[in-house]
């Protein structure tokens, strides 16, 4: 069966790698080792500190930065049609210095270009962007959108950015303009209604808190509305919460129209027919359990696989997915669902196997 | 098939709900702008609220984010508990529920007679 993973997270070595990369004047700030990178405010506590403790290479480079070991890993290993590089360096992490954070995107663009897209037509490409200057992140939207293997936006999950707010539309314009879609994954700033919590076990259950909030945004505020053609993916962030967010948005919306008219659809509608929902992490629940959360959710296209590799959290093509689960729906979840919404064709001798 | 004198015309302010008594029924009339008398069941179909105790709105209306407009042509009848909108011109809900299923008001024929309001049940 073709497989399309759509959240694999590739990374630099260090932030050295963005020099070559960089404008005057952040190439000498960055060169110098001025800024040490984005802090991690918590400590992992898995064996392999955050990623699986099996991706390690021969010369101890650091995880997720060596193409090669990600190959035999999982490209090679699970046999992926596609894989979808979603970063790990997201800028908008960053409150000020926004000339920087701009320059920073770009740069870790043209390096991702350069050292992953190029080295595998699997690969398909996120735009990563300085979401906190809107204007200056529709440029590099733009200016990466003719790139062939990209596909998406990565919009970052921080703790202070709901991206329904009307000043982040031009990103969203820059999007509908070239014609490429939308994803958000949480970053280690990504918070739950209290903050983080105080252990790493809560910080991690509180995520999906994290996103939910983007869909409500994203829909209260007219962005499904006004981009009929924008399609979404929320990335890592659980699926089993998307019929409560449904019925509970259609609800507010029966009640208070009034204020928001312009939603023309009922939000469980706008969710069904333009929302993705990334399945890693899966919950452990049984295939029952699936198809009840599939039906609740009224339509088996919004669930695409992922395995998050190189995360400690990884899911196997293998066994995430239950092989209870009818053949339909498998191959939608693991990749005709992904298609559709990058509107990429899946190679024939693929896709000839998959129909036998 | 009974006919009801429930009030007087000149009891009906324009865009005011008005309660009254159908023979054992509650029901509610508005008056639009248009002079046309309307009478529906006291009864909201979602819940149960008492309609008399919701308001008369003009439709609101907007193509863009944060620019909202008021459509006096169309006015709604909005309950008073989960504010659910009824059109006054059909009583039909003005949004559907996940499965295309609009609320409906049971409306009542109203009939002027002099100064007499007459509603049929």
């Amino acid at each position: 069966m073709p497989i399309i993973d759509t959240d694999v997270h590739e990374s630099f070595s260090s932030l050295q790698d963005l020099v070559p990369y960089l404008p005057d004047p952040y190439k000498g700030w960055i060169a110098q080792g001025a800024w040490r990178g984005i802090p991690q405010p918590f400590c992992y506590t898995s064996p392999g500190n955050g990623n699986r403790a099996d991706v390690v290479t021969e010369d101890g480079a650091p995880v997720a930065s060596d193409y090669d070991l990600m190959r035999r890993q999982v490209l090679d290993e699970y046999d992926l049609t596609y894989a979808v590089l979603t970063g790990y360096f997201y800028p908008t992490m960053l409150k000020l210095q926004y000339g920087l954070g701009t320059a920073l995107a770009a740069a870790y663009n043209d390096y991702c270009a350069e050292h992953w897209l190029a080295k595998d037509e699997r690969f398909i490409g996120s735009i990563q962007i300085f979401a906190r200057d809107p204007q200056a992140a529709a440029r590099e939207i733009d200016r990466m959108s003719d790139h062939p293997q990209m596909r998406q936006v990565m919009l970052p999950v921080v703790d202070d950015i709901a991206y329904g707010d009307p000043a982040y539309r031009p990103i969203f314009e820059a999007a509908d303009r070239n014609e490429i879609m939308i994803s958000f994954h949480h970053t280690t700033h990504a918070q739950g209604p209290y903050g983080m919590g105080l252990h790493y076990m809560e910080r991690r259950a509180l995520l999906p808190i994290s996103l939910m909030p983007q869909v409500i945004s994203l829909i209260v505020n007219g962005v499904f509305d006004n981009f009929p053609n924008l399609r979404f993916m929320v990335l890592e962030g659980g699926f089993s919460w998307l019929p409560h967010v449904m019925w509970r948005l259609d609800r507010d919306y029966r009640m208070g129209r009034v204020e928001v008219p312009w939603i023309k659809k009922l939000p469980s509608t706008h969710c069904r027919e333009r929302l993705k929902l990334s399945t890693q992490p899966t919950e452990d629940i049984s295939a029952e359990n699936w198809i009840k959360l599939i039906e609740l959710m009224g339509t088996d296209e919004i669930l695409v696989f992922s395995t998050d590799y190189p995360h400690f959290d990884f899911d196997s093509p293998n066994a995430a997915i239950p092989r209870g689960l009818p053949d339909d729906l498998r191959e939608k979840i693991f990749w005709k669902n992904a298609a559709a919404f990058y509107d990429i064709d899946v190679p024939l001798a693929a896709a000839s196997i998959a129909a036998e | 098939m009974a006919r009801h004198t429930v009030c007087r015309l000149k009891d009906l302010p324009v865009g005011k709900i008005v309660p009254a008594n159908a023979g054992r029924a509650r029901i509610v009339l508005s008056r639009t702008e248009t002079g046309e008398v309307k009478a529906f069941a006291g009864r909201c179909p979602h819940q149960g609220a008492h309609l008399e105790f919701g308001c008369i709105s003009d439709l609101t209306q907007a193509e863009r984010p944060n620019e909202v407009s008021v459509d006096k042509s169309c006015s709604v009848l909005r309950c008073p508990w989960h504010g659910f909108e009824f059109s006054l011109a059909t009583g039909q809900a003005v949004v559907a529920d996940d499965r295309g299923h609009f609320l409906k008001l049971r409306r009542y024929n109203v009939e002027i007679d002099g100064d007499d309001v007459v509603v049929v049940t």
